[in-house]
């Protein structure tokens, strides 16, 4: 009995044997539609440029209200807690004038 | 294709013109391209997608990508690649199989695998279309990738560093994937000569 490695080198030795007669051209038509296709498309330069400008803008924001709430934590918590009154601007230049 | 090819078609002009939005340039390097792109899907066409619509789809990737090469490699390489990996996932998409079965084989194709399992004798240039069918039953049983990598090895004869370069994968991994494909080939086979032939 042949080896079963052997048997698929003989297969593939014997598929080898046909030749591809297909014409390799471009149908008629493909061409012009595949560009045509490929011109009407949104150009992916400037989509990724605003995707990048995006995810940059979203990223900025993000640290700026990092950025922010830590700056401000002290105030937010006495609010939070309720024990003081919250800084207000007005009635502190009511009560000085 | 060869730099020759590449050269006396002045690549890099027809480039520049698609980049700049180009209509006609883009449909010469369609033309340009079509006999590597075609020979690739033929030869790793998924059942129930035409080849035309594959072609289609891989160029259509080709010019929405082109931003992105860098000439690192040569042109025809990368859109290789691209048609490479087009194909395989089509294969992976589609559904596994069923168990390879002496049953499902034509008369003809039967005969061409009795003759392997059996046979001394090689089998005859008029059983090679057979044989082909039959390569291509066998073949959809391995996984795409291992599939693409042994077709090109032992159908196309080619070699690792031209696998390599037309896929973008190292030669180690492609004698990994050889090696497993060959042995999945190989448990085939001895399913087969366990079972009678109907």
């Amino acid at each position: 009995m042949k080896t079963s490695a052997s048997a698929w080198q003989r297969l593939a030795a014997a598929a080898r044997h046909t030749s591809e007669k297909n014409d390799d051209a471009a149908p008629f038509g493909f061409s012009t539609r595949v560009a045509a296709l490929a011109m009407a498309a949104e150009q992916p330069a400037l989509r990724a440029m605003v995707n990048r400008l995006l995810w940059r803008a979203l990223g900025a924001a993000l640290v700026l209200m990092i950025f922010s709430i830590a700056a401000n934590y002290s105030s937010i918590s006495l609010t939070a807690d309720g024990d003081q009154d919250p800084f207000d601007p007005v009635a502190e230049v009511l009560t000085t004038s | 294709m060869s730099d020759d090819v590449e050269a006396a078609f002045d690549l890099a002009a027809c480039l520049e013109r698609v980049r700049a939005r180009d209509q006609i340039a883009a449909r010469e390097l369609v033309e340009h391209l079509h006999p590597l792109v075609i020979r690739i899907v033929r030869a790793h066409l998924p059942r129930r997608v035409a080849e035309e619509d594959l072609a289609q789809e891989v160029f259509m990737k080709v010019f929405t990508r082109l931003g992105q090469f860098q000439g690192a490699v040569p042109f025809s390489h990368w859109v290789s690649r691209i048609a490479v990996t087009t194909c395989i996932d089509h294969l992976r998409a589609q559904k596994r199989r069923p168990e390879f079965r002496w049953a499902d084989l034509s008369e003809k194709e039967a005969d061409v695998l009795d003759a392997v399992l059996t046979s001394e004798n090689d089998v005859g240039v008029n059983d090679a279309l057979a044989a082909r069918e039959l390569v291509a039953k066998l073949l959809a049983q391995l996984k795409p990738a291992d599939r693409l990598v042994i077709q090109m090895l032992d159908l196309e004869q080619k070699t690792l560093i031209e696998i390599s370069q037309l896929t973008g994968m190292s030669t180690s991994l492609i004698k990994v994937r050889a090696f497993r494909a060959r042995g999945k080939l190989q448990k085939l086979f001895e399913q087969l000569q366990k079972k009678e032939r109907t």
